[in-house]
């Protein structure tokens, strides 16, 4: 590779950065198919480059497994790492979950369109999120409150199957304890010394009521929770236009050119993954 | 833009003079069909063919490219990109419609945010010298979707074959410099754009009649939902790539690793719409799990979806996907019962 | 051929009027000259699509084990290869006999297109007529006449079992004998004398044109696996690259696969795009289990494949002790 072609200095976007795992907390032990990866950069200036925003997804490398998208999980206001939550489901992310502190990681990103943040500002916002898929409003919702001034009233409803899966265990402790952050927590059925609600999230959004009175809600979780939550927000008198959904599917290289998460003229990976549920009307239910 | 004559004779000069000064791709004949291969010798050539089997795009677009390869040490891990510049080539011989996909891969590699940096790549520094079809197929369809057996979009350089001689006509400034280093060609007469003129009015009468494709777009969106005409379609289907694969447009592609011990690569390989697990989620559910929905995904994509973000239709009209399929499934019929719904 | 054509249309009729079947699986002209495609009739005012001819080489059964099929009474018009397939999944317990009613084509040898298509480019074929023995192609500057047995497909000339082994109807109810020259066994027993290595050469170089299509996979009757092995990830037994030594194992793992069960149709052969013949090797492995276990695929419903089943007789001298 002697000669240079003159593209060779446009970065090439199929080339990961290197990271380091620093720590890997387990989300839901002892079921342990949940782990979240603290990753830093090699190179400081990489994570100056990694300019992102809530909502967006990156592409985690085990070297000689392969890649796989992953929403970030850390907020861009949180400096110097980035989180990311991994279900242990295939190939590369059983090599994540295998894999120890200190391993390397390849990263490429941000992708996707993130939440729109400047659509929110100035506005009650409302986040409802199901199992692990919280970890982007795990993102929006730091991020809301390192710039609470921003927005106005802020609602998260988060549910899980029991106790064990409600991740990032740390934050809800802290945020139960915020006054400008009105939280509910529930799981799907009764277990001994939960004291919160007991309900699948659409119920409980339906029993919470929020206000969609100058509101949007940003909505992400499995599609059975989606199908079920939307029409209870409709009800609530939410304008599709400011229900916010992010979708899931199967990518590969996240820069709109291997054509696996292709949805009508829209690509997931570039054109999303977070959509608006009147965008979502005009696209076949291909996702 | 030139107009030059070239005895037929003088041909293997020409492609002699090509292969001093650059890698020459041109069609050869290999277990009984035409793909384009490098040539190292004039005679290797073989221009005795309709269209190659496998489109030209691998050239740039190979089956299976290696991204980077890395390596794995106590100090961690060493990425070593795999891109090399290309050397100035030449693909001689190609038809028409192929060099035509190429101006849409272009598009499509470059279009967005984000670049290909290894299509680009190998597409830089490549000249292209069409030989236009005076023999088009009953499978071409390329007047049906604005091109033309004699089309020039995408080429630097055409040949027309009339007979004895052909007409050389280089349609940009490369194809002008081109021409000026190439042995043997005398000016074309007015007699002999005439002749070709008339050829291509000849040949276009041969040609299949055009399939009205205007509303195709409106039309495929208003049927989207419509399982009886897709299945009509899709029950014969047996699932394969041969529609994909050697379709000059498709572009689609999965990304693996491969590893030894020590090191290893990250590779692309052609993927298919096709294939159930193309779209198979981790979590075991699949957005398109009937081949009723990936047939429709094939058509979509190139009639409707293309044209939406690119502003072209997706497909240059080489009926390559009427000839391989395994089955006879006819895009035209396709089209057709569009029509008449 | 005219003639058994009108006979299977009006069987077929009978049965979809009689409410036997609910649909009929069969061949109808194609959009190319030499070509037939699926067909799927459900009413009996559309039987006069089905057609017979020596095109009608796409082997059928492969349709009946896709799931929208599985609850129909199917009628499916079938040749010796193709009933040969059914007997296969039958007796694999993937089709049940009662489902089928099994309309049977004495088949006298299809043709090969390809190989014509092939032979004449640059020309190409716009309208052909075939007669008893002879093709009469016409293109636009050309008309050329070939004999019709100069032109059988491979597979074809080593049938050895054309006309349907099982079946409810036999369409004209008179079997055809076929008597082709057919040199594969000549090939096979050429490629066994040679040396590894020229062997490897020769399985290397057959293969390398592979594109991973599957078109062969998908094509046969007998690859009905919901999820085939190289579409497994954990663990990933094959890599999906088109390096040789992936495609070898594609190819080498379906072929033992198939063994034993293979029905020889050609069904794979002739989906490939890349002109790929895979008959040697499905011929060897169908050598080596007749030699072994005496055993033919595709004959007997009710008797088992001997790769997916035992006896305490069964020759088991390959097994050796380790030293």
């Amino acid at each position: 590779m002697t000669q240079m072609s003159n593209l060779k200095k446009v970065s090439n976007p199929y080339i990961p950065k290197l990271t380091t795992i620093q720590e890997i907390v387990s989300e839901n032990k002892p079921v342990n198919d949940l782990k979240t990866f603290k990753l830093v950069f090699n190179n400081p200036d990489d994570f100056k480059e990694f300019d992102y925003i809530p909502g967006q997804f990156a592409e985690l490398s085990y070297f000689g497994a392969g890649e796989c998208p992953i929403g970030i999980a850390s907020s861009p206001t949180e400096e110097g790492y980035l989180l990311f939550t991994v279900k242990r489901v295939g190939v590369v992310t059983t090599a994540l979950h295998n894999s120890k502190e200190g391993t390397a990681i390849g990263i490429r990103g941000p992708f996707g369109n993130g939440w729109p943040i400047e659509d929110l500002i100035g506005h009650n916002v409302v986040i409802i999120g199901g199992g692990f898929a919280f970890s982007t409003l795990r993102s929006l919702t730091k991020y809301i409150l390192a710039k609470r001034e921003l927005f106005k009233k802020l609602i998260v409803i988060y549910g899980a199957r029991n106790p064990n899966e409600l991740c990032y265990k740390q934050d809800l402790a802290e945020w139960e304890k915020l006054d400008d952050l009105e939280l509910h927590l529930t799981i799907d059925r009764p277990v001994d010394g939960w004291t919160k609600k007991v309900g699948f999230v659409p119920a409980i959004t339906k029993e919470v009521a929020p206000d969609s009175t100058d509101a949007f809600a940003i909505v992400c979780g499995p599609p059975i929770m989606i199908k079920f939550t939307i029409p209870v927000l409709t009800e609530l008198g939410f304008a599709d236009e400011r229900i916010l959904l992010s979708l899931e599917n199967r990518m590969k290289c996240g820069i709109g050119k291997c054509g696996h998460c292709c949805v009508g003229e829209k690509y997931v990976c570039i054109d999303g993954p977070v959509f608006t549920q009147a965008q979502l009307r005009s696209l076949p239910k291909e996702y | 833009m030139k107009e030059k004559i070239l005895p037929k004779e003088q041909l293997p000069q020409i492609l002699k003079t090509l292969l001093e000064s650059y890698k020459v791709f041109a069609p050869i004949k290999k277990n009984g069909f035409y793909v384009f291969g490098e040539i190292e010798t004039p005679d290797e050539i073989a221009l005795n063919y309709l269209n190659s089997k496998i489109p030209p795009k691998e050239i740039f677009y190979p089956r299976t490219e290696v991204l980077f390869t890395f390596t794995k040490s106590p100090q961690g891990i060493d990425i070593q990109e795999a891109i090399n510049p290309s050397e100035s080539r030449v693909i001689f011989g190609i038809r028409p419609c192929d060099a035509k996909s190429f101006t849409l891969l272009d598009k499509f590699f470059s279009y967005g945010k984000f670049k290909d940096p290894y299509y680009q790549t190998r597409r830089e520094n490549t000249l292209l010298i069409g030989l236009a079809c005076v023999n088009p197929r009953s499978t071409c369809f390329c007047t049906s979707i604005n091109g033309s057996p004699f089309g020039e979009e995408g080429l630097d350089i055409l040949f027309v074959d009339l007979g004895d001689k052909y007409f050389v006509k280089s349609l940009n400034l490369k194809g002008d410099e081109l021409l000026d280093q190439l042995p043997g060609l005398t000016p074309a007469s007015e007699k002999d754009r005439f002749n070709m003129t008339e050829l291509l009015k000849k040949v276009l009468a041969s040609m299949t009649p055009e399939i009205p494709i205007e509303n195709i777009n409106t039309k495929l969106e208003q049927l989207f939902d419509e399982e009886v005409f897709w299945d009509q379609f899709s029950q014969k289907c047996i699932g394969c790539a041969s529609c994909t694969f050697l379709c000059p447009t498709c572009t689609c592609f999965d990304v693996v690793d491969e590893e030894t011990s020590s090191s290893g690569k990250r590779i692309r390989l052609w993927d298919t719409c096709q294939f159930p697990l193309f779209t198979l989620h981790g979590s075991g559910h699949n957005p398109r799990p009937t081949k009723r929905q990936r047939l429709r995904q094939r058509v979509m994509h190139k009639f409707s979806y293309y044209p939406k973000t690119l502003d072209e239709i997706g497909c240059v009209g080489c009926g390559r996907c009427i000839i391989v399929c395994p089955v006879n499934q006819d895009i035209r019929e396709v089209f057709k019962a569009l029509q008449e719904t | 051929m005219e003639k058994l054509e009108k006979i299977m249309q009006d069987t077929a009729k009978h049965f979809l009027q009689e409410q036997k079947v609910d649909l009929i699986i069969g061949y109808k002209q194609g959009t190319i000259p030499l070509r037939t495609t699926p067909c799927f009739v459900t009413k009996p005012e559309d039987i006069s699509q089905l057609v017979w001819n020596v095109c009608c080489d796409h082997d059928l059964t492969n349709f009946l084990l896709q799931p929208e099929y599985k609850d129909k009474k199917v009628g499916i018009i079938v040749k010796g290869c193709d009933a040969r397939a059914l007997v296969v999944c039958m007796a694999e317990g993937q089709i049940e006999r009662k489902m089928v009613t099994i309309i049977g084509m004495p088949c006298p040898g299809m043709i090969d297109r390809k190989r014509i298509e092939s032979e004449l480019e640059p020309k190409e074929i716009l309208v052909a007529e075939i007669t008893e023995d002879q093709i009469h192609l016409k293109g636009k500057d050309f008309e050329q006449t070939l004999q019709k047995d100069d032109y059988i497909q491979a597979s074809c000339k080593s049938c050895r079992y054309n006309n349907p082994p099982v079946c409810d109807v036999l369409i004209g109810g008179q079997p055809i004998e076929l008597s082709f020259n057919d040199d594969l066994d000549e090939k096979l027993a050429e490629l066994e004398a040679k040396s590894p290595d020229e062997r490897w050469t020769y399985f290397t170089t057959l293969l390398s044109d592979c594109i991973r299509c599957y078109a062969c996979r998908n094509a046969c009757p007998l690859c009905y696996c919901k999820e085939c092995f190289v579409d497994q990830t954990q663990p990933q037994w094959v890599g999906k690259t088109t390096n040789i030594s992936d495609i070898m194992f594609y190819h080498m793992i379906r072929a033992f696969h198939v063994a034993g069960r293979c029905v020889e149709c050609g069904a794979c052969t002739r989906a490939c795009p890349m002109n790929i013949d895979l008959r040697l090797i499905t011929r060897k492995l169908q050598n080596i289990v007749k030699d072994r276990y005496g055993f033919e695929a595709g004959l007997d419903p009710n008797v088992p494949p001997p790769m997916g089943t035992h006896t305490m007789e069964d020759p088991q001298e390959f097994i050796t002790e380790p030293e």
